[in-house]
């Protein structure tokens, strides 16, 4: 089986884990998705039973039903037998893909680094040509992308790029403090901080610099994910490829490359290799030298080398962790790290998934059913702003999609734990979203 | 540091841990994914019948005639008895009630095919079911709701003697899908309108003095409400009757013990199965899951295991035939070798002897060798993973895993409190 651009999609792992499912439930019992459409029957009958059905060679093509997987991995979370079953629903969509080629609009919303690039030349003109009635109309009726949907904003002030070249010329010549060659760091900003959101990284990279670190910023590519969710492996692959080609050398010489955003490091760590069968020893080796932000920080907070020297920030915050942070299986560090935070009130989101899912609630066919996914979510935040009477501000999450969507279901400003932390540290206007 | 890690959240660890949290210690669980208790009829069963299929009236009077290796008969009928009664009294607490356990006897309730079955505690709304009572019963199902079948079940209830009739109302009255299971019928109850509808058109079926039987739909998290309006509404008593898995009242149970440890501050750590652990001078020092990319040490004063038997998950058969233990690789009592495992018959009257194999605990509740002494000497075990009980066959899946959580955790806790708090590993 081979996909339009010739990448083989392998089923082994798949086929593996086939046996495992025993038609429990409780994974349809769960589904964020299938609990408000009746377009996606549920995890088990779209993966385990369905997969049945599918074998490399064979003419037909998966039910159009599993491309209303959202991907949330909620399934993968509660299976008693640990059944991967998202990951089965990835390639089902890539199988499909691959029969039928791939909408324009699939295409678009898979290239989040192509786009981010080319609206960045001209930002002002880009934001405008995108973000007003007319424009939205059209894309919605003409391509199938959603009127309604929190599509972000290119920067206007520059790329994380830009100012991190601003940066470099500034202190070019300046004599620099001898850095301690055991604290270097990769940063892995990710399109969206690249392109739409680079206070996030400035803000990650103050927090580092904060511990004496020195922050690495080599060039990088998407991770991918857009266009695995979206079916497009071969294209997926070469980005990965790239990735690893740039970043291996890092991990290998003991470096960690830490990442903000917690959909790009899980690709990096566990999805790529294993949607792509990308198992050589460069892409293992990055893997394993890979760290979601928040899961770095409490390393170092084990180790008795995090910060304390915080302001007090009195607030409560309503924190989701989103899917692709939990499917990390690290806990959820963010809430130990921002517990320390004198007067910091943070509450624990335990809905299931905000329904953008990456690009999925982009899609004219499922903005409804995203919306509706993530009423448990918006609606636990109102409760906790209703509780609290005008104390919240600000909801906090790790994955940028996932932000937007909040912003666009409760109306309340999201931001990154790092931009939290950073505040915190007295780095950071969490309001302007500025270094201090 | 953590005083104790949990692995496993199904009863016997989310009880346990509840336990340990509530004498102030500091836990947390970890599991693999969610437990055995959503395949249960969220019912409390403590012992319905005895190895020899014997029916049991009393579980304190039938655990004294278990054989004295069994871990029923090691907490001792008493003490079974107490633990699931102060759970029901725990979970009725928190909003979810139980009842059924004051009479300390069995009583029957009717099943998703209509047979009697032995529970010890029950949640309420499925108390009006009870085969003692003799109000005659309508069952009430649904057109194409899978998996609950009025008429068969009302056929075997008369076949019992009991009077039972059945009606079938059309599955619109809950839903406007197409396809839906259990859980999202009991989620579309928590709709008013969806009960008022549903109430009508009860009460236009139901005869005077009847009892209507409903399969466990009537809401996940406002349970209470769902039911008690409903009933108000009909004007006649309604109870549950549990579905197959997913179970609506199993979800209730999980949902309510979750909420009242995360009032403790104890974590639930879904997804993290445990796949390596180090031990050194005879204490695990840690234990190890699996992340997205490298393992995640989990360290703690000491351990509680509680991963369940063969439908747990606890162990695991590789392709050589040989039951392991997945997470210490704990010695099991499986017959040597596997032409020992089954009796001939499949419906042989003893069992199997695989079903009763499992992890041997010396008198502390800890897994030990032959000779009773501890393998690790701060790791304890609970629950369906125990050697010598065959829970599915004597109907006593739960309070297996609550007598034994409850057992474990108080020898835990005289431990810590005989030496102190128990010392950190190097």
């Amino acid at each position: 089986m081979h996909t339009p651009s010739g990448h083989s999609i392998s089923w082994h792992s798949v086929d593996h884990a086939l046996d495992a499912c025993i038609k429990c439930n409780i994974c349809t019992s769960y589904c964020p998705v299938s609990a408000v459409t009746d377009r996606f029957p549920g995890p088990k009958y779209a993966g385990p039973q369905a997969q049945r059905f599918r074998k490399p060679d064979q003419l037909l093509v998966p039910d159009d039903s599993v491309d209303f997987c959202s991907g949330c991995r909620v399934c993968n979370e509660v299976c008693p037998t640990g059944v991967p079953i998202a990951e089965m629903n990835a390639r089902a969509r890539a199988q499909i893909a691959a029969y039928r080629g791939i909408p324009l609009r699939n295409r678009l919303l898979g290239r989040n680094e192509l786009l981010g690039r080319v609206g960045s030349v001209m930002p002002a003109v880009a934001n405008f040509a995108l973000h007003n009635p007319l424009s939205r109309l059209l894309a919605d009726k003409v391509l199938g992308i959603a009127r309604e949907a929190p599509l972000p904003r290119w920067s206007e002030s520059g790329t994380l790029g830009d100012w991190l070249r601003r940066r470099a010329r500034a202190s070019f010549g300046k004599p620099r403090p001898a850095a301690d060659p055991a604290k270097r760091v990769v940063y892995f900003h990710g399109c969206a901080t690249q392109y739409y959101e680079p206070f996030v990284g400035k803000a990650a990279i103050a927090v580092l610099e904060h511990h004496g670190y020195e922050v690495i910023v080599p060039p990088q590519n998407c991770c991918g994910l857009p266009l695995l969710s979206n079916g497009e492996f071969g294209a997926a692959a070469g980005y990965h490829r790239r990735n690893v080609a740039t970043l291996a050398g890092f991990a290998r010489a003991g470096i960690p490359i830490v990442g903000t955003s917690t959909s790009c490091t899980l690709t990096l760590k566990e999805e790529a290799p294993e949607l792509l069968d990308m198992h050589e020893e460069a892409a293992l080796t990055l893997a394993q030298g890979v760290w979601d932000f928040f899961e770095w920080l409490r390393v170092l907070h084990e180790a008795g080398e995090l910060r304390t020297d915080f302001r007090s920030l009195p607030m409560t915050l309503p924190y989701h962790a989103p899917c692709q942070q939990r499917a990390h299986r690290v806990g959820k560090p963010a809430l130990e790290i921002l517990g320390l935070i004198p007067g910091l009130r943070v509450v624990e989101s335990r809905a299931r998934c905000c329904g953008i899912a990456g690009t999925y609630g982009y899609k004219t066919e499922k903005y409804r059913i995203a919306m509706d996914v993530g009423e448990e979510l918006f609606a636990f935040v109102r409760n906790v702003a209703c509780d609290q009477m005008g104390d919240v501000r600000y909801t906090a999450c790790d994955s940028e999609t996932c932000r937007w969507q909040l912003e666009h279901g409760t109306q309340l400003p999201s931001r990154h734990p790092v931009e939290i932390l950073a505040a915190a540290y007295g780095l950071y206007n969490l309001q302007e979203r500025k270094l201090t | 540091m953590l005083d104790l890690l949990v692995i496993g959240a199904g009863l016997a660890g989310l009880t346990a841990a509840l336990g340990a949290a509530s004498a102030g210690r500091s836990v947390r669980v970890i599991a693999k994914g969610l437990g055995a208790p959503l395949w249960s009829a969220g019912t409390l069963d403590l012992l319905g019948y005895l190895p020899d299929h014997t029916p049991v009236r009393s579980p304190v009077e039938g655990i004294s005639r278990l054989p004295a290796e069994h871990p029923l008969r090691q907490v001792g009928g008493v003490s079974a008895a107490r633990a699931v009664r102060e759970l029901a009294a725990t979970l009725s607490a928190a909003g979810l009630a139980y009842g059924g356990h004051a009479q300390d006897e069995n009583l029957y309730l009717p099943s998703a095919v209509g047979s009697a079955r032995p529970v010890y505690a029950a949640p309420v709304a499925q108390l009006g079911g009870r085969l003692d009572d003799p109000a005659p019963m309508l069952i009430t199902g649904f057109t194409g709701l899978r998996d609950f079948f009025p008429h068969l079940i009302a056929e075997n209830l008369q076949r019992q003697g009991h009077a039972a009739r059945a009606v079938l109302l059309p599955l619109s009255l809950l839903t406007d899908r197409h396809d839906a299971n259990a859980v999202h019928l009991a989620q579309a109850l928590e709709a008013p309108s969806r009960r008022q509808a549903l109430a009508a058109a009860l009460a236009e079926v139901v005869a005077p003095g009847e009892r209507i039987g409903l399969p466990a739909l009537l809401g996940v998290e406002p349970h209470a409400a769902v039911w008690s309006d409903i009933q108000a509404a009909v004007g006649a008593p309604v109870f549950e009757i549990p579905l197959l898995p997913p179970s609506v009242p199993g979800m209730r149970l999980v949902h309510t013990l979750r909420s009242r440890l995360a009032d403790l501050g104890v974590r639930v750590e879904l997804n993290m199965e445990a796949v390596a652990f180090g031990a050194s001078g005879g204490q695990i020092e840690w234990v190890a899951t699996a992340t997205s990319a490298r393992p995640l040490r989990h360290r703690a004063r000491a351990v509680l295991l509680a991963t369940g038997g063969i439908l747990g998950g606890g162990f695991t058969c590789g392709p050589s035939g040989a039951l392991r233990e997945v997470v210490f690789d704990l010695p099991l009592t499986t017959p040597e070798t596997r032409d020992r495992w089954f009796a001939p018959s499949f419906l042989d009257p003893a069992g199997h002897a695989v079903f009763r194999s499992g992890v041997r605990v010396n008198a502390d509740w800890q897994p030990c060798d032959a000779s009773g002494n501890a393998l690790y000497t701060n790791l304890w075990a609970a629950g369906n993973l125990l050697a010598h009980a065959d829970a599915i066959r004597t109907r006593s899946h739960e309070g297996l895993a609550v007598a034994t959580a409850a057992a474990a955790i108080s020898a835990y806790l005289a431990h810590a409190a005989t030496f102190g708090r128990l010392p950190v590993a190097a």
